[in-house]
């Protein structure tokens, strides 16, 4: 079987699901999922690949969110009595690549600063980070509006202003467009740990005393990892943000986090599909289930799986679904490439 | 692997179409979005509770239009973005051609575009934020009072309360900064004198900081604005702190039983400017109508607390099955231009909509009546 | 400087009980090496169970307290036993993970079992407060006070004068070493971790009768707990004793006289801060790098 036959095959198939579906609240969802599938890729890099377990991963999508509705709303400053700072809005575009640029910043600075401390403090230092971030959108009134939340947000507009635009007002062309940028997330991650930077964050993760003494330096791929994985989760958070076209500081809620965290960890951290697989259950299982369970008992058993599958499926779904395959298959397939990359690791 | 994902994705479409929503002919659906759990939750419970006895009620009595009506509530976890998921579930998961919501003006007011965007009309049952009726969405009928109504009518009561200088506690969103904006000026142009403003994040329960300021502000009354919960918390700490002002409570949803019965004696002094007197159904505009709910509801073995806040649901729901009737089919459209005639006795007083907002684009605003009740002893009394 | 001093006084009251907060999470991670997400959801179970014996059930409330702390002891023994004893050895972030389940399952158990309403709890202490002065302090903060110091000074003493406190004592120092000396290890993981979760319950039955109670209550608790602890370093019942003074006093002062919004911010600020210009904390000797 030609792989990259299958996998254009796939994305085709997933590109026509517009076509034929023909309910929108379904498509909505699968909207909401792909941006949080985007987040998880985005998780996954660091805590699958670097295994940094950073908690603090919504900051930037709630960052990246922020800054882009900002931007294409516009703003106004008052720096001092006399001088108010006037920010025009601009382009939808525009505020989607600041959104990125800005989180990716953020996670520059975050990464500096938090990979001074390792295990249980990072944890905690990613944490506070979101926290302090959701206070500051809470809290700063004049720009972000606080809990009133920023409303009627533009939606994504592609073209040139004047000549030809196309408004992404329909659920069709926004659900391309996540497609779009999951796919993108997706090969830019494949080619990030498939590079020489990749083996190294591998060799970090595996054993971080070692990787150090042949001269891997620590601090500058977990920064990279940091950075790369930041601009990804504030793309997403710019997509929900154009989407749903309202932002308020609960975007910054910790058990958004979490949600991304059991994403990555149940379809398979440290594989490029587990957080895929990972999210579409996660992002279609709620809707499935809401006929059968309130919101409440669905996080119940979320809880309850989250710590079965650590117990009993540590690798998650997508490696233990692999080796099943490939024993039922009298291992025809040829290995993937996060294997291979351990095996030269190691 | 990779093959292993398109038979998943395959798999989980085929599960979403299946186990969607049955779409019952038989009935009309009605939307609901409130806030049932979060920091709001007990005022968005109490709604909802009303809006069953109107349901019920109305289907005893054969439903509207030849079918039932159902209601479909959702939780919009007193929060604006999730109060704009509950929407876009209702409007374009269930196809609701109408709907009720959402409680704070700020949930409200995060509903609004993607009312205009689906051209669903909303009856607006609690949120007072001017705002909503002023920003030209056509599609918004609100029956209870903004904040400037609000103020105008206890505008002819300032003098009976002897108020020199106002401070004000409020929650920190639309409602609360609304109803301080309308009652600082309708106080300045009495004369009053205004003193602090302070705000309290919905959320916050420790708000000895707040108090403090207004403490030391010096003045002689205290406007609170924000839900029961935060009141109550509100006004132990002041009686703790040794807050010496005279409370008076905005917005309507103090729930003064329920204050009586978790601040105990911090209650006592304060209040509350209320849409609905439960305590005194015969002196309400319809008393059968009053007498008639608040019999149901004690029936039901609710909460006697939570009427200031359930006859709103009630109030809310007659309208809208009104409007339905009057427009003669369950159509978004329809309804929307058939609200604008509605003339419904509800609990608080008779509905009719009156034009509000740009030209135009006018959203509905009914006029209603306003209550003033004083706490003393443990016991309500009417002003 | 008369809010001034009711700010000290507020700073003070709280401070107890963050403190409680505080020692139950470092004795968790200095002795057990987890970092406790249940901490929190420990917390809003003592409210809860409270509410349960004080409103429903009627009960004294001074039994209910005694009540409340001795089953979140028993619920934290029981996590113990279940959740964390199959996975010893395990690496620091597995356990986390799974701590995570347990926080979001116990969080929405207790939304499902208590509603997402707020709850109140009557307390039977005078309504007029205490009045020293120009500053006043209700008896219910006086009683949440004395309490939360007898507790803060009870669990010093079994830490130092028990023979389970020394058990403790050495399992921190080093676990293999303790083990070879014939502690016994398990029963030292359970004791603490019951011990820990005990003082989280407690700190919520007592909070629970002043504010009020509700699912989420733990999370700010939680996250607070944690600033405390990186505040006073890991492991050290000390610097947590003084890391939630310190982080009471912060938040009090900064509401009063910064913003009260960014109240809940100061904690956060503070790890941040301390990270940068002191990664140890302010007394602990570990290393950071666990």
């Amino acid at each position: 079987m030609n792989r990259q036959l299958i996998e254009v095959g796939v994305v085709l198939l997933f590109a026509s699901v517009p076509l034929w579906l023909g309910n929108l609240y379904y498509l909505h969802i699968l909207i909401t999922t792909g941006i949080f599938i985007i987040a998880a890729i985005s998780l996954n890099l660091l805590l699958g690949y670097t295994g940094q377990l950073s908690l603090g991963h919504v900051a930037f999508f709630g960052i990246g969110a922020y800054t882009s509705a900002l931007v294409s709303l516009g703003f106004d400053l008052e720096l001092t009595d006399s001088y108010t700072f006037v920010f025009e809005p601009k382009p939808v575009w525009f505020s989607f690549l600041c959104g990125i640029l800005f989180a990716a910043v953020c996670g520059w600075l975050i990464g500096k600063i938090s990979f001074k401390v390792r295990g249980a403090y990072f944890v905690i230092v990613t944490i506070s980070f979101a926290e302090v971030v959701r206070l500051v959108a809470l809290n700063w009134i004049d720009l972000t509006e606080g809990p009133m939340a920023l409303n009627n947000i533009p939606p994504f507009t592609l073209g040139i202003p004047g000549l030809w635009e196309l408004t992404f007002y329909k659920k069709e062309p926004n659900y391309w467009l996540v497609l779009a940028l999951c796919v993108l997330s997706f090969v830019i991650v494949r080619r990030l740990v498939e590079s020489r930077a990749g083996r190294a964050m591998i060799a970090l993760r595996e054993n971080e005393p070692l990787a150090t003494s042949v001269g891997v330096d620590v601090t500058k791929y977990l920064v990279l990892a940091t950075v790369v994985s930041a601009g990804m989760a504030g793309a997403a958070g710019g997509l929900y943000t154009h989407y749903v076209r309202i932002v308020d500081p609960d975007v910054f809620l910790f058990i958004y986090t979490v949600t991304m965290v059991i994403m990555v960890i149940t379809g398979g951290k440290g594989t490029l599909l587990g957080p895929i697989i990972g999210g579409l259950i996660f992002g279609i299982l709620p809707e499935a289930l809401r006929g059968v369970a309130g919101p409440e008992v669905q996080w119940i058993i979320y809880g309850i799986l989250m710590i079965l599958i650590v117990y009993f499926l540590p690798q998650g779904i997508v490696p233990a679904l692999t080796n099943w395959w490939r024993q039922r298959e009298g291992h025809q397939d040829p290995p993937a490439p996060k294997e291979t990359a351990r095996e030269v690791v190691n | 692997m990779v093959s292993i994902l398109k038979r998943y994705a395959l798999a989980a479409l085929a599960l979403l179409t299946v186990s969607g929503p049955a779409q019952a002919q038989d009935t009309i659906n009605i939307g609901v979005s409130e806030p049932l759990t979060g920091a709001v939750a007990a005022s968005g419970n109490y709604v909802v509770q009303g809006a069953k006895i109107a349901e019920d009620e109305i289907n005893a009595s054969g439903g509207v239009l030849g079918k039932k009506i159902k209601l479909i509530i959702e939780d919009n976890k007193s929060n604006p973005k999730e109060a704009v998921a509950t929407a876009e579930k209702l409007i374009v998961g269930d196809k609701v051609p109408v709907m009720m919501g959402a409680w704070s003006s700020t949930y409200t007011l995060a509903v609004m575009p993607k009312l205009m965007e689906y051209g669903v009309p909303m009856v607006v049952e609690t949120s007072s934020s001017g705002k909503i009726t002023k920003s030209g969405n056509p599609w918004i009928f609100r029956i209870s009072p903004t904040s400037e109504m609000e103020a105008k009518s206890f505008g002819t009561k300032v003098g009976d309360f002897g108020i020199k200088k106002a401070d004000f506690l409020v929650v920190n969103n639309d409602w609360g900064r609304g109803a301080a904006k309308e009652f600082s000026k309708m106080l300045k142009e009495k004369d009053v004198e205004v003193g602090v403003i302070e705000t309290m994040d919905a959320k916050a329960t420790d708000l000895s900081a707040q108090l403090a300021k207004v403490k030391a502000s010096g003045g002689d009354t205290l406007f609170i604005t924000t839900g029961v919960e935060q009141l109550t918390l509100a006004l132990k700490q002041a009686k703790e702190q040794q807050v010496k002002h005279k409370v008076i409570t905005t917005g309507g949803s103090s729930s003064p039983d329920q204050l009586i019965a978790q601040a105990g004696a911090a209650a006592n002094g304060s209040n509350h400017l209320l849409f609905f007197a439960p305590w005194f159904p015969e002196t309400a505009p319809n008393p059968e109508v009053a007498k008639k709910f608040v019999a149901e509801w004690k029936k039901r073995g609710y909460n006697f607390a939570g009427l200031t806040e359930g006859f709103r649901g009630y109030d809310g729901i007659k309208t809208i099955v009104a409007g339905i009737k009057a427009a003669g089919k369950a159509d978004p459209k329809a309804i929307q231009k058939a609200l604008w005639g509605v003339k419904v006795k509800g609990v608080n007083g008779n509905i009719a909509f009156i034009k509000q907002g740009p030209e135009g684009k006018e959203s509905g605003q009914n006029v209603p009546n306003v209550y003033i009740v004083t706490i003393k002893d443990g016991k309500i009394s009417k002003l | 400087m008369d809010q001034l001093l009711q700010h000290f006084l507020n700073a003070m009251i709280l401070g107890g009980t963050y403190a409680l907060l505080g020692i139950g999470l470092t004795l968790i991670f200095g002795i057990m090496r987890v970092v406790n997400f249940t901490h929190g959801e420990l917390y809003t179970f003592g409210a809860y169970m409270m509410f349960m014996f004080v409103m429903p059930l009627q009960t004294n409330f001074f039994l209910a307290l005694l009540l409340a702390v001795m089953l979140g002891v028993a619920l934290g023994a029981l996590i113990e036993i279940m959740l964390l004893k199959p996975l010893r050895g395990a690496d620091i972030d597995t356990t986390m993970l799974i701590m995570i389940g347990a926080w979001i399952a116990m969080q929405n158990m207790e939304q499902f079992v208590w509603s997402g309403i707020a709850k109140s709890i009557n307390n039977p202490f005078p309504a007029d407060p205490l009045v020293i002065g120009a500053v006043s302090v209700s008896w219910s903060r006086v009683f949440v006070f004395v309490v939360a110091c007898a507790l803060i000074a009870g669990t010093y003493a079994l830490i130092q004068w028990t023979k389970l406190g020394k058990a403790m004592r050495a399992t921190f120092q080093d676990t293999e070493t303790a083990a070879l000396m014939g502690v016994r290890i398990n029963t030292v993981y359970i004791a603490t971790f019951a011990i820990g979760s005990g003082l989280a319950a407690a700190a919520g039955a007592l909070l629970g009768p002043i504010f009020v109670v509700y699912p989420t209550m733990g999370d700010m608790a939680a996250l607070k707990s944690f600033a405390i602890v990186i505040l006073g370093g890991l492991g050290s019942v000390g610097g947590a004793t003084i890391g939630g003074f310190i982080l009471a006093m912060m938040e009090e002062l900064g509401a009063g006289y910064i913003s009260s919004g960014y109240r809940d911010a100061m904690g956060f600020l503070l790890i941040i801060i301390i990270l940068l210009f002191r990664p140890t904390g302010l007394f602990a000797q570990k290393e950071r790098i666990g």
